[in-house]
Formats: C-alpha cells, sequence, structure tokens
C-alpha cells in the first residue's frame, strides 16, 4: 500500500482547492481548455464515483443521517473509489489529471465538525500527492458577495446545518465557511500547497497557474490526443 | 468509563455505557451467527436485553456494500472504507444507545474481521488501526478458532463456496477450492496475529455446535456475572417485558450519542 509521496507516475495532478466562490472551478476550467489545446492528453476527474458509493452519500444526505463520522468515512469511501479506480490508473497510463477538490477540502471541512487532526490525515495517506495543488485565498466576505447572485438555496451539509451552528441557513454557512478558511490556513503550509491570490483579475490568476503548470510539465512525456 | 482504542468521535460520551459488549470473531463459516442465535434467547431468558449486530447491518451503508460486491468492483482500500462507514453508523446508531440503555450487544464480528481482510489484501496494519482507532473497547472478545482441513467440509457440506470467502478478488487460483483454501489459510493467520495483540478469548469450535455452546455459555457468563436478582414479583414481569426484544431503533430515537 503506497502511502502519500511514495507514488511515481508518468502523468501528473494538478488540483485545486478553496472555499465555495473563490473561482478555483473557473480557473481549473480555463486551465483544462488551455492543456487540451496544448496537445496534453487532460483528463477532469470527477467528484462523483462509483454509482453504488455515490447511492449511499446521497441517501445519507438526503435523509440527513450522517454524524461527522460517517460523514468523513463515506466521504472517504468515495475518495478512494476514485483513487484506485480512475486517478491512478490515469496517471499510469501519462495523462494530466485535473481535480475540482481534493484531500485537502475533506482536512478542513472533517475537522470543522469536529474530527481528530491528525486522524483524519492518516485517514487519505493513501492518496496520490498532487504534482502541484492551488489553493485560491479569498477573504471571506468577498467569496460571500459573488455567491450571493448566483446562488439558489445552500444544502444542508454544504451550510454545516448540522453542526447547529445558527437555524438560519445563511448565517451557518457563513460560520461554516470561516472556520473552514481557518483550517485551510494550517493546510496550506503544512502540505505546501501554491496559494493564488483569488481577488486579483481573472487572466492574472489564469496567467500564474499556467506559468507553474507548464514549467511541472516541461518533463513531462506529452501523451498524444487522437485528433 | 468506556475506553477507545485511540481517538473519540465528536459527541460520544463515553460514561455510563453500562452495558456489555460482547465480540465473536472467527473465519467465515466458523458458526458465529449460530452460536448468536443460540445466545441470545439464553440470556434473553435470564432476563437481559439483547441487541445483536454484525456487518454490512446498518442503515447507512449496508445495502451499497452488498451490491458492490455483487458487482465485484470495488478496490481493496474502497472496500475497507465502506465496511468503515458501515461500522461507524452502527457504533454511533446501535451499539452506543445500546450499551447506555445497559443492554448485552452481542455483535457478529467486530473491528478485527475487517482489518484481517484487509491486511490479506495487502491494506497496512497501521493505516486501518487509525481508521478503527474510534472503536469502543469490547468487554470481551471470542474468537472461534478452527484450522481450515476442519472449516472445509462444514462450508462443502452448507453453503458451498462464496466467491468472496474465497478471495476470489485476489485471483489466487482458478479453482474455487484451492483459492478457498489459500485465502482462509492467510485469513487465519492475521486472525491468530490479531488474537495475540487483542487478546481474545479463544474458543475451539472443531466440536460440534453444542459443546462450543457450552463453552461460550460459560466464558459469557463469566463476563456478565449473576443475572441481578428481582426482589418482588411484580417487578420481575417488568424486568421480563423489558427484555422480549427491545427494538433498537426505539432506543436510538432516546440516546444522546445520535446526536
Amino acid at each position: 500500500m503506497k502511502r502519500y509521496g511514495e507514488h511515481r507516475f508518468p502523468g501528473k495532478l494538478f488540483v485545486v482547492e478553496g472555499i465555495d466562490g473563490s473561482g478555483k472551478s473557473t480557473q481549473l476550467g480555463l486551465l483544462h481548455q488551455w492543456l487540451q489545446a496544448e496537445g496534453y492528453g487532460t483528463v477532469f476527474s470527477e467528484w462523483n464515483s462509483s454509482l453504488l458509493v455515490r447511492d449511499t452519500t446521497k441517501r445519507g444526505k438526503k435523509k440527513r443521517m450522517l454524524t461527522p463520522a460517517s460523514f468523513s468515512l463515506i466521504h472517504a469511501t468515495d475518495f478512494a473509489d476514485r483513487t484506485e479506480h480512475n486517478i491512478i490508473p490515469l496517471l499510469k497510463a501519462g495523462a494530466v489529471v485535473l481535480c475540482d477538490r481534493y484531500i485537502y477540502t475533506a482536512f478542513a471541512r472533517d475537522v470543522v465538525r469536529g474530527m481528530d487532526r491528525q486522524w483524519v490525515r492518516e485517514l487519505y495517506s493513501f492518496a496520490v500527492k498532487p504534482t502541484v495543488a492551488f489553493y485560491f485565498r479569498i477573504p471571506l466576505e468577498v467569496a460571500l458577495n459573488r455567491l450571493r447572485n448566483g446562488r439558489n438555496g445552500i444544502k444542508f451539509y454544504e451550510a454545516g446545518m448540522d453542526l447547529g451552528l445558527s437555524s438560519d441557513s445563511e448565517e451557518s454557512f457563513e460560520i461554516f465557511q470561516g472556520r473552514i478558511i481557518e483550517e485551510y490556513e494550517k493546510i496550506v503550509p503544512e502540505y505546501e500547497l501554491t496559494p493564488v491570490d483569488a481577488t486579483l483579475p481573472i487572466e492574472v490568476q489564469q496567467a500564474q497557474m499556467r506559468q507553474i503548470v507548464l514549467a511541472r510539465l516541461a518533463q513531462a512525456k506529452r501523451l498524444r490526443v487522437a485528433p | 468509563m468506556r475506553e477507545t482504542y485511540g481517538s473519540v468521535l465528536p459527541g460520544m460520551n463515553l460514561e455510563d455505557l453500562s452495558g456489555k459488549l460482547i465480540v465473536i470473531e472467527g473465519t467465515d463459516g466458523v458458526g458465529r451467527s449460530t452460536q448468536i442465535n443460540l445466545l441470545k434467547p439464553w440470556l434473553e431468558q435470564q432476563g437481559r436485553a439483547v441487541l445483536d449486530t454484525g456487518m454490512t447491518r446498518s442503515d447507512l451503508a449496508g445495502k451499497g456494500i452488498k451490491q458492490a460486491k455483487e458487482g465485484h468492483t470495488l478496490g481493496r482500500i474502497t472496500l475497507s472504507l465502506f465496511y468503515a462507514t458501515d461500522f461507524v453508523d452502527r457504533l454511533e446508531k446501535q451499539i452506543v444507545p445500546a450499551l447506555r440503555a445497559g443492554f448485552v450487544v452481542l455483535t457478529d464480528r467486530y473491528i478485527y474481521s475487517l482489518m484481517a481482510r484487509a491486511m490479506v489484501r495487502g491494506v497496512d496494519a497501521p493505516w486501518l488501526r487509525n481508521v478503527y482507532s474510534f472503536a469502543l473497547k469490547p468487554d470481551a472478545m471470542f474468537y472461534l478458532r478452527i484450522s481450515v482441513d476442519d472449516l472445509i467440509p462444514r462450508v462443502v457440506f452448507s453453503r458451498g463456496f462464496d466467491y468472496w470467502e474465497s478471495g476470489m478478488d485476489l485471483h489466487p487460483s482458478e479453482d474455487m477450492y484451492e483459492s478457498f483454501r489459500k485465502y482462509q489459510t492467510a485469513l487465519l493467520a492475521q486472525f491468530d496475529r490479531l488474537a495475540e495483540e487483542y487478546s481474545f478469548t479463544v474458543i475451539d469450535a472443531t466440536p460440534d455446535i453444542p459443546t462450543v455452546f457450552g463453552q461460550l455459555k460459560e466464558a459469557v457468563s463469566r463476563v456478565l456475572g449473576p443475572p441481578e436478582a428481582a426482589p418482588a414479583v411484580v417487578e420481575r414481569k417488568a424486568a421480563a417485558a423489558a427484555a422480549s426484544s427491545v427494538p433498537p431503533r426505539g432506543v436510538a430515537s432516546d440516546g444522546d450519542a445520535a446526536a
């Protein structure tokens, strides 16, 4: 069983992290397009996995039967399935794999829910260490302002309603996200995430990302995609 | 106060878990469920309330695991974590509330079987110990021990060789018999190792059902002590009513561990 940092694959793994409204998905989408145009075999690894695990997760959320511990373990199961059946085979094949959220999301979220910090880190120690993990740093207020327009209703667990922080989902979401930011800030130095100032113009952030990614792809074998 | 193997889950109060947690461990086909089906009514006749639980019986993940195993599609770490999810759901929603209500909890397998099966599949022992470090330490672990040679006829003449119980996912051999033998030998070696590490009480499961049951009754009695005597007739009736299979769900709703 290979641990974090012990895997050696020809492919490259780039992940984005940050709270909702940080703009990380937008940036990853732009990176994806560019990499494909450059001729790299690029795969976007979806945050959902085999139907079976996903069904259990969905059921648990819908019926609100998840505790912090079962929330943590069902998501770890889901992530393990993606690692074993998706991420690892793709990296072995030499692909450039992109992930919107990775283990650091679980580190932040589960610890805010009261799980032991070391326990969660060890739980996910089977994960492949990303080539680069970008962290989109943004003040809470700015992210909330961005979300206020586009959002239609926050889900129960997304707002951290299970923590009983507030009976108002909007307020609960704000407190919850604030705590998530605090956890992220501990993770950034510990796991050497690459911070990106998410208040900068979109093009500036994207240019920074491309520069960093390109430097890591220079020595990579280019996986030719059939035209 | 009750102990865990390390970490404590958020919201879990380890005080006042006055019931008894009794684990029956052993490999596939050794007769664990047969013995539990005998132990439960025997304990209930003594006026004790009993909850029996076992793998894949959680509300949350039981069905998902069964379906996933039919497709033979899950990786070894995924399968381990799916079982851990099932386990934590039962721990929080069934086992802890029952212990708080003073039940005897009989569990068909515990974390040890899950660890043994995962280790045979190449999953790290330290990683597994961390995953399950929130598990409560039981009051007793009875390990029904048998040799592969004695196990094989039992399985052949009852339900036959099963895909997973033969470790076919590990492809040890094309032949189901060869696979079963190899896989169960490896599994028993892991069980023996765990028996030492966690100080299981070993029960020889080779003899017939009544003999094994006799040994188990004696061992369980030692753990539970004599049933408390009821001073008045009225109270004895009440105890008997309480003992007649109180459904675990009802317990869960008023237990504070469900928080």
